[in-house]
């Protein structure tokens, strides 16, 4: 059985999500704006088990420690399990970090997408359990790809003996996948480590200067590394288009950028290879990207 | 400092470890590779490498006679089982043609590689994205001897890092690279012109909608345009402004030169010019350049005057002063230099300097 986890950016809406206990995939939908979006089959109707707080990509968007202490006691309060997602980290973003951990009861999961959280986590935190998140997991997914013969010119090495043996060594016995472009079903068989797959959205690229972040700069102060903004990437979202250079022969996935990261909405095809491995039993957590994602109704 | 440079060929180690790059980087994909893997994925470039094991030992031989070293790039973000193989023979192979170091971008190798005895160095490529002291430790408990930063760190971050782990070296962009996203976080490929080329220069367009359904207003909507206005040109400067170069061939784009006291101060091992795929009068350009800045913080120690004749160099402060092309833009939050080291003849002569080359 495949649990559900819902990843959401801004913990305030966990208020919504869990006034009347534990939500479905489609109550989640409805209250958070979602469109149709490709889920593998009976996905709508089952219970969001646990919640993912924070960011994978922005330091900026880590919770404060008040509020990261509050929604570790409501989504405990309902039952529901929880983690902490981290993004790549800063010398400052690492001090932030450091910050939150305290607030974490033993157990809880933190999804690390920087070696340097997997380090501080075993040095510091033993007792709570590291996840390699997908920025750590890396694979090919361009959202171009004209066809399944340009993955395989970089195979991906998520399942690896190598990278199993750093994971074993670092204590992480679970990681976070995307699907990426022509997935096979067999890209999610592991026999490491239990495998989550985020759905129905798979990023390709991320950068450290921001462009939407960069609105409210001076012009010379844009595109900077470390740079101060007022996290514009929670009111827009853009969406890309290669126009004729994409869309002539279909092959270019939907894709759009929410703050410095570039995604991808999944096609019927990598929705079926993420149905098919969950079947098997491969995937045994799927991940729902919940607000920074590509919808724009009222949140 | 070392300057640690690219080549593509062996005709180029010569005149490339004459002009002061005291570290000379490479690729190898070598026929067995491709024969096998039928790809050229032995690193992250697919152009710009060698072909033969042969070639590789030459370029050795040449760097260690004029008292430089040669590290083997190994950097594309990830491997698999059986490439992970033939990569641990390469390694091996190198070693024993006295190859000075690895630069290794994918974990599970660079862990695989720090538990053999193999007398050559491994570097953390910037591929591995460490932007914290953390990051930097858990490398080297792997096996890194060196750490190579990703480009958009900052100086301060730099020198947090280096006085946290005085254990390990580490080694900065200085000059050429202009990935736009960040490259240890970039899952795409570079496809060919005609499929769009580097993600980063496709020709995408944007269209922006508010998240919670209202439509955008006059004021946000132009807000949004200027943006990317400023976007657009940020790019332009990202890109080797153009990929031009002064009619004396220095190349435009991507810039620590500022920088470089603050990297001496925070005890940086080296500097890195990118741009293995360029060619070769590019690359000489660059590593005079970085060259003659390094010379002159050596002559004067002064940030002031460094700043100046570098900013010099190239004769087009006004490039300089968008800060679209620095690397470290803080730099220019500093004073401006002293009028008569700004306008210095010196930078005039050595933008002029006859054995730099000219342009082409």
């Amino acid at each position: 059985m495949t649990e559900i986890a819902l990843t959401l950016v801004q913990a305030r809406l966990l208020d919504g999500l869990l006034a009347g206990g534990a939500p479905t995939v489609a109550e989640c939908a409805a209250r958070l704006g979602w469109p149709a979006v490709p889920l593998p089959e009976g996905v709508a109707g089952l219970p969001v088990t646990r919640f993912h707080l924070g960011s994978e990509f922005c330091e900026t968007l880590l919770p404060t420690e008040i509020q990261l202490r509050q929604a570790v006691a409501a989504v405990g309060a309902a039952g529901l399990g929880v983690a902490l997602a981290t993004p790549v980290l800063s010398v400052a973003g690492m001090e932030a970090l450091a910050g939150l951990l305290p607030h974490l009861p033993p157990g809880t999961e933190v999804i690390a997408n920087d070696w340097g959280c997997v380090g501080l986590l075993r040095e510091s935190r033993p007792d709570l359990v590291p996840v390699a998140g997908r920025l750590l997991c890396k694979m090919v997914k361009d959202p171009r790809l004209p066809s399944a013969e340009w993955t395989r010119l970089y195979p991906h090495g998520i399942h690896s003996g190598p990278f199993g043996a750093v994971l074993a060594r670092m204590g992480v016995e679970r990681i976070e996948m995307d699907a990426p472009p022509f997935a096979r079903m067999e890209d999610f068989r592991s026999g490491r480590v239990r495998v989550s797959v985020h759905a129905p959205y798979g990023f390709s690229v991320k950068g450290r200067a921001c462009r939407i972040g960069s609105l409210s700069a001076e012009p010379g102060d844009k595109f900077v590394s470390g740079q101060e903004c007022r996290r514009e990437c929670l009111i827009y979202v853009g969406t890309l288009s290669r126009g004729e250079a994409g869309d002539g022969d279909g092959t270019d996935l939907v894709t759009y950028q929410r703050g410095n990261t570039l995604f991808y909405r999944h096609s019927p095809a990598m929705t079926a290879a993420v149905d098919a491995a969950m079947a098997k039993g491969w995937i045994d957590r799927l991940i729902l990207n919940g607000d920074w994602n590509e919808n724009r109704r009222a949140h | 400092m070392k300057i640690v440079a690219p080549i593509s060929r062996v005709e180029e180690a010569a005149p490339m470890a004459a002009a002061g790059a005291g570290e000379i980087y490479c690729g190898i994909v070598p026929a067995d590779w491709t024969d096998r893997f039928r790809s050229a994925g032995v690193n992250r470039r697919a152009f710009g490498n060698l072909t033969r094991y042969e070639d590789l030992a030459e370029v050795v031989d040449i760097a260690s006679g004029h008292g430089a070293t040669v590290s083997l790039v190994m950097n594309a973000q990830h491997y698999a089982d059986e490439q992970v193989d033939v990569l641990l023979d390469l390694a091996g192979r190198f070693a024993e043609m006295g190859g000075h170091a690895l630069i290794v971008g994918d974990i599970g190798l660079l862990a695989r590689l720090g538990e053999r005895d193999l007398p050559v160095r491994l570097h953390a490529s910037s591929l591995l994205a460490a932007r914290n002291a953390e990051a930097a430790a858990l490398l080297g408990r792997l096996g890194a001897r060196r750490i190579v930063l990703p480009r958009d760190v900052t100086l301060d971050e730099i020198a947090a890092m280096a006085a946290r782990r005085p254990d390990l070296e580490f080694e900065a962009f200085v000059l050429n690279d202009g990935c736009v996203f960040e490259e240890g976080n970039c899952h795409t490929i570079h496809l060919p012109g005609r499929l769009g080329g580097p993600i980063c220069l496709d020709r995408y367009a944007t269209g922006y909608s508010r998240v919670d359904g209202r439509a955008l207003d006059d004021a946000e909507a132009k807000a949004l345009a200027a943006n990317d206005e400023c976007h657009d040109r940020w790019l332009w400067y990202r890109f080797g402004c153009g990929f031009s170069q002064t009619p004396e061939g220095l190349p435009f784009g991507p810039c620590g030169l500022c920088a470089l006291p603050d990297m001496a101060a925070a005890g940086l091992a080296a500097v890195k010019i990118a741009g293995r795929e360029g060619p070769l009068e590019r690359k000489l350009a660059s590593v005079r350049m970085v060259r003659a800045t390094l010379d002159r913080l050596e002559a004067t120690g002064r940030a002031d005057a460094v700043a100046a004749f570098a900013q010099g160099l190239r004769r087009r402060p006004d490039l300089c002063a968008s800060g679209y092309m620095c690397y470290y833009r803080e730099v220019l939050d500093r004073p401006a230099p002293p009028p008569q080291d700004r306008a210095g003849d010196d930078c005039v002569s050595a933008a002029a300097d006859p054995t730099l080359p000219r342009a082409m």
